[in-house]
């Protein structure tokens, strides 16, 4: 008994120990540091085409900048009136995500014609809230392709919703490639007092049945944001089609199997069954030659 | 053994003993197992195995490949021994055509284990394209299987009648299912002309489809443009593996055989003698394809390939890869140099080293190729980069070659495992014997 009595309060001390082992542990768990949440977006305009807002979420976790997948990002228009809920979207594996806008016409400008954005992030266990504002007016970028004394050059013409003229601002002429764009001309060519440039094509390049596509761009400015404008052009060499898709290849479809393919295998499948079969009725003979 | 009675009482199939009883109780027991896991895989899907975007084949195809190797002992023992001539084989063929069907059935179950999808088994055939060496696969794994079966029924076929009039008075259930199976075998100069004509040609047929079926498995892997199997030397490679698995799945199963059914007058040190040159044949050819394989590429190897092979030679995989090649190979075909080493004892040993080691061969061909893609592993779970089985994979796997055992062991008890009839003809036991006997 007396053993006992002493066991009791060493056992119940041992508990209350691990309990509060537990619960200190719980409570440090609960009080992890949270990261930090960086927001950075982009506006981008594509003329007669979508326009959209590339976001990416990051975070300084252990001295090294990560992107942060899987975090729901909301996107609202402030004005005047108030806040409008655009949508969310979420963020891809590399921390990235575009948000495409339905309507633009649906966008709320402030009085002076400017976009207000808000991009935010609520907030989550392990990364902080955040937020980023962005602002832009609306441009027009136009562009041509136009031939003068058998050269051909791009015209491209940037003017503000009232199709006033925009000058002194940089845009850049590139064609559109496999793996990136290929930069033609100046890096910048600045905009004249009619907002125009003209920029001349003197190289050959190579597209299918011709085709070229060109891009006019004015990048990241601080208004406008990132506006870009595609140009089509019939005056490449074409590039001759080496496919093999419609041909029969080993590596084609079945209703597309080589020919040779077709004979000498079902020869060998054909006479060894030919022969399993006989083979077959070889037991029905046995079965009956009894006598 | 002197007379006809003796040989029927040696050869006729015999009731489980305790042992017998145990060992195909645990075999179920394991099947049962297997099935279940097999049951959770179909429903979880194959996430609970641990094959992952780059090992997305593992050991299910390692034991595919190991399977089909195996059952290529029919067309080693009976075809080849047979149309060389070869005597001393009789005591063996059966146990090959045994060994033969179980392994092809059983190869043809594991790849569908291997599926996802099992319920799409059909499009395999619904969908299949010519050019694809999966399709070749298809065709010739059923083929191989149905020939295998002919290769065992046709000779059995006297041997069942006689095993008929042998039960007729204490086991009549059993001599009737004997008497069916025969198909009405009374030995008429008909039926024996039919049945050697039949056989003859299943030996014929048996070489090149043994061998179209040993190359098509060589050509899943080398017609696929990777590391380590992008190779010529893998038909070659293939068939001689497949003939050191095969020759040593027969030597051990021989021998539980001979032990348990006291067939010593049998199947003698002799015929050991005999399969132990086999072996050590078919492992110094299997040694050459090796060199081709591995050696000859060391010395000019691309990057990735240098990768590969270091791997193996020195790297995470050198432990295994030594293993096989060293113990599973050299030791063998050095050990049947020596006449005590092919001893009926030391060939068992050596014989279920050499079919362990065949195994882990097809591990070691497999998985080391599939983790080193030509552009590096990058942006995924660590453990993707590495490969060992899950639990279901092995209780699956382990379920598979319990079942192979199984179908061995019940073709065993109620199939004489050595040919009656072509016994009784070699130890000149004449006709009248063999119907005084029967009767």
């Amino acid at each position: 008994m007396r053993r006992k009595n002493h066991i009791c309060p060493f056992f119940i001390s041992l508990v209350s120990l691990l309990i509060l082992g537990f619960s200190v542990q719980d409570i440090q768990a609960q009080e992890v540091k949270k990261n930090k949440l960086r927001i950075n977006a982009q506006y981008v305009k594509i003329s007669n085409g979508e326009s959209y807002f590339d976001i990416k979420a990051s975070a300084r976790v252990e001295k090294k900048n990560v992107a942060v997948s899987g975090i729901e990002i909301n996107v609202s228009n402030t004005s005047e009136g108030g806040q409008i809920e655009l949508g969310k979207t979420v963020t891809n594996h590399n921390g990235k995500t575009k948000f495409i806008l339905k309507d633009f016409n649906a966008l709320k400008s402030d009085t002076t014609g400017i976009f207000n954005i808000a991009i935010s992030f609520k907030g989550n266990k392990m990364y902080t809230r955040a937020k980023r504002s962005i602002s832009f007016r609306d441009v027009n970028l136009s562009a041509e392709m136009v031939v003068k004394d058998s050269i051909n050059y791009i015209e491209a013409r940037l003017t503000d919703v009232d199709e006033n003229p925009i000058a002194d601002l940089p845009l850049k002429i590139e064609l559109q490639r496999l793996i990136r764009n290929y930069l033609l001309g100046d890096e910048f060519n600045m905009t004249d007092e009619n907002g125009a440039i003209f920029v001349p094509i003197e190289e050959q390049f190579p597209g299918v049945e011709g085709k070229l596509i060109f891009e006019v761009v004015l990048n990241e400015n601080d208004d406008f944001g990132t506006v870009k404008t595609l140009v089509e052009a019939n005056i490449g060499i074409p590039i001759v089609d080496e496919s093999t898709f419609n041909e029969r290849t080993m590596w084609s479809t079945r209703d597309k199997t080589p020919i040779f393919l077709l004979i000498f295998p079902n020869i060998l499948i054909i006479g060894t069954w030919g022969l399993i079969m006989y083979l077959i009725i070889n037991l029905f003979k046995i079965s009956k030659a009894k006598t | 053994m002197k007379n006809y009675d003796t040989l029927i009482k040696d050869l006729a199939p015999r009731k489980f003993t305790k042992k017998g009883v145990i060992w195909t109780s645990f075999l179920v027991i394991v099947i049962i197992i297997g099935a279940i896991a097999y049951i959770d895989q179909v429903r979880q899907g194959q996430i609970v195995t641990n094959m992952r975007d780059y090992a997305l084949w593992g050991i299910y195809i390692s034991n595919f490949v190991f399977f089909v190797a195996t059952s290529f002992v029919g067309s080693v023992i009976v075809s080849f021994l047979r149309l060389t001539k070869n005597e001393w084989r009789t005591p063996l063929v059966r146990i090959a055509e045994i060994i033969t069907l179980a392994s092809i059935t059983m190869a043809g179950i594991t790849i569908m284990l291997d599926m996802a999808r099992p319920d799409r088994l059909l499009n395999l055939f619904i969908h299949a394209r010519l050019q694809s060496p999966i399709t070749w696969d298809v065709i010739i794994i059923p083929t191989f299987l149905v020939i295998s079966f002919l290769l065992l029924y046709f000779p059995l076929l006297p041997d069942l009648a006689i095993l008929k009039d042998y039960f007729k008075k204490s086991k009549p259930g059993l001599s009737k299912m004997y008497g069916k199976l025969s198909l009405n075998w009374t030995g008429t100069e008909k039926q024996k002309a039919l049945q050697t004509k039949s056989i003859k040609i299943i030996a014929i047929l048996l070489i090149p489809v043994g061998l179209v079926l040993q190359t098509v498995d060589a050509w899943l892997f080398s017609t696929t443009y990777r590391i380590g199997w992008d190779s010529t030397n893998m038909g070659g490679y293939f068939i001689s593996g497949a003939i050191v698995a095969g020759v040593g799945a027969l030597i051990t199963v021989a021998y539980v055989i001979r032990r348990v059914y006291k067939l010593e007058k049998y199947i003698t040190e002799f015929h050991f003698d005999k399969l132990g040159k086999l072996l050590a044949l078919a492992c110094l050819i299997y040694l050459y394809f090796n060199m081709n394989e591995y050696l000859i590429p060391s010395y000019t190897p691309s990057k990735g390939e240098a990768i590969h092979l270091n791997t193996l030679f020195t790297g995470s995989y050198a432990s295994l890869f030594w293993l096989v090649t060293v113990v599973g190979l050299i030791v063998p075909a050095i050990a049947m140099f020596f006449k005590n080493g092919r001893k009926p004892y030391p060939m068992f040993i050596i014989g279920l080293i050499v079919v362990i080691g065949s195994w882990w061969k097809r591990f070691i061909i497999i998985t080391p190729t599939l983790l080193h893609p030509f552009l590096p592993i990058e942006g995924v779970p660590e453990s993707w980069r590495h490969y060992f089985p899950s639990l279901h994979e092995w209780l699956i796997t382990i379920a598979t070659l319990a079942m192979a055992l199984l179908i061995i062991t019940l073709l065993v008890r109620y199939l004489p495992v050595i040919p009656i009839q072509r016994t009784a003809e070699e130890l000149n036991l004449n006709n009248n014997d063999l119907n005084e006997a029967s009767s």
